[in-house]
């Protein structure tokens, strides 16, 4: 009965203490705690987020060695030390790739501000929670991040930036649930608008879309630039497959995003986005 | 022997069974979930190594133990993913309370439990999270959140959980005693 009664009150102080905490939280009054707090942590997560990167393809490379070793077992430790040092080429190229793609993204549209170190923020962590699509980079308030701010890359739009601490911040992606982009048909024929939205634990949808306009599977989707929440122009993905019933008032396209959000490494962040009200600013499209 | 064991536990230092350098546990579980685990998908979900260990630690140690690591790790948790603080406290606290009202030692060493108990509570911490995202007024599909998410999460949770608890009960048994129901 003791027992019962010291764990029940125990739950119920450290639930209340949650829920003071949720409520103000979610309020943003809790922003310079969670900036300290996010401060300690960032370290960490740094470290560990290179270790998970390399085991990652430390185990990418033990299926390709499994091969080799069977194939040729006398050749197995050389093949070793070569592969891991091929490895950490083939991470310098492909780095190095990636930093050239995104100098061309900037040099293709000069009007946007990009900041990150100079022009790049790293992902330091993935979004841990299946119920909430994010992930951290090593940019913060002391580098110019601010919420709100629209985080891309070469391949497109990757999402927002929503939680802010000194010297990191989280981006929520596009394909979380409570994610809306407003976006339009990128085609000559078709400029039909309408909403991506996140699905959980599925393809973003672009709904609100008028049953009378012209959707097409293989579409490209870029932002509208209305809601003044993104620039105009930038790519969000493609139509995947169209969803129309006669007896509802709008159809819905399936979307498969141009970003690979589980392959992030690398991200812009769109510092200088001021569209004019009413008058979304233009965006070259890439490439 | 059993008074012995329930002496070490009262000797601690803090009021609350399991708040020791254990604690870096759920830490590090938070931190290894955001760098290495939410790498391993299957569908739309990955596997929840917090809840596994929460679950785990609270059928080792008794629900007190439990919801400390609910409490510091859910904080954690929530402020890597961007959750509003106190999200995944509560619902981890309150699986683990849930799921610890039915605890007993019978079944300790065997490993149906904490997997039967994770299939519980894999749905359950879900539907709270949700819950809390829903009142924050985010749009939750339900349906399609159970097909897409938690059933394949769950089946994530239970090999976790079938990892994590023999690991677990090693740390408890290495720690001292196991805890004494009277």
């Amino acid at each position: 009965m003791t027992r019962l009664t010291t764990r029940t009150l125990i739950f119920y102080i450290l639930a209340a203490i949650s829920l003071g905490l949720l409520v103000l939280s979610a309020n943003d009054r809790l922003t310079p705690v969670e900036g300290l707090l996010g401060g300690v942590a960032r370290p960490f997560l740094l470290v560990f987020n290179n270790t998970g990167r390399s085991i990652s393809e430390a185990a990418g490379a033990a299926r390709s060695l499994s091969t080799l070793r069977s194939q040729n077992d006398a050749l197995k430790s050389q093949v070793d030390t070569l592969t891991i040092d091929n490895l950490r080429v083939k991470e310098l190229e492909g780095e190095n790739e990636r930093l050239r793609e995104l100098l061309k993204f900037k040099q293709l549209n000069p009007g946007y501000d990009f900041r990150g170190g100079q022009v790049i923020a790293r992902v330091i962590s993935e979004g841990p929670s299946n119920y909430r699509r994010t992930v951290g980079i090593d940019l913060g308030a002391q580098q110019g991040i601010e919420r709100g701010m629209p985080v891309v890359t070469e391949a497109g739009l990757v999402g927002r930036i929503d939680k802010v601490y000194p010297d990191s911040s989280t981006v929520l992606l596009l394909s979380d649930a409570s994610s809306a982009v407003d976006a339009m048909l990128q085609r000559s024929t078709s400029r039909a608008v309408g909403v991506v939205q996140g699905i959980a634990g599925g393809q973003p949808v672009m709904d609100y879309i008028t049953q009378d306009a012209d959707v097409s599977v293989g579409d490209l989707i870029i932002t509208s630039g209305l809601g003044s929440a993104f620039p105009k122009g930038l790519v969000v993905g493609q139509v995947e497959s169209v969803r129309r019933k006669d007896y509802e008032m709008y159809q819905q396209a399936v979307v498969r995003p141009t970003v690979k959000f589980d392959q992030l490494e690398i991200v812009l962040v769109i510092t200088n986005f001021k569209p004019k009200p009413g008058q979304p600013e233009e965006l070259t499209p890439v490439g | 022997m059993a008074t012995n064991n329930l002496t070490r536990e009262r000797k601690g230092l803090f009021p609350l069974p399991g708040i020791s350098p254990l604690l870096l546990v759920p830490v590090l579980a938070v931190i290894a979930q955001a760098t290495l685990i939410a790498r391993v998908r299957l569908g739309g979900a990955c596997p929840d190594a917090l809840l596994a260990v929460v679950v785990a630690w609270g059928l080792l140690r008794g629900i007190s133990a439990g919801i400390a690591w609910s409490f510091v790790g859910g904080l954690l948790f929530d402020l890597v993913a961007g959750l509003p603080l106190g999200t995944s406290s509560l619902a981890l606290m309150t699986v683990c309370f849930l799921t610890g009202l039915g605890e007993t030692n019978l079944f300790q060493g065997n490993i149906f439990l904490p997997v039967i108990v994770i299939v519980l509570a894999t749905p359950l911490h879900a539907g709270i999270v949700l819950l809390t995202e829903q009142l924050r007024h985010v749009q939750v599909d339900w349906t399609g959140v159970a097909l897409r998410i938690v059933l394949p999460e769950m089946v994530l949770n239970i090999v976790t959980v079938v990892l994590v608890y023999p690991a677990l009960r090693w740390l408890a048994g290495k720690v001292g005693a196991q805890r004494l129901n009277w």
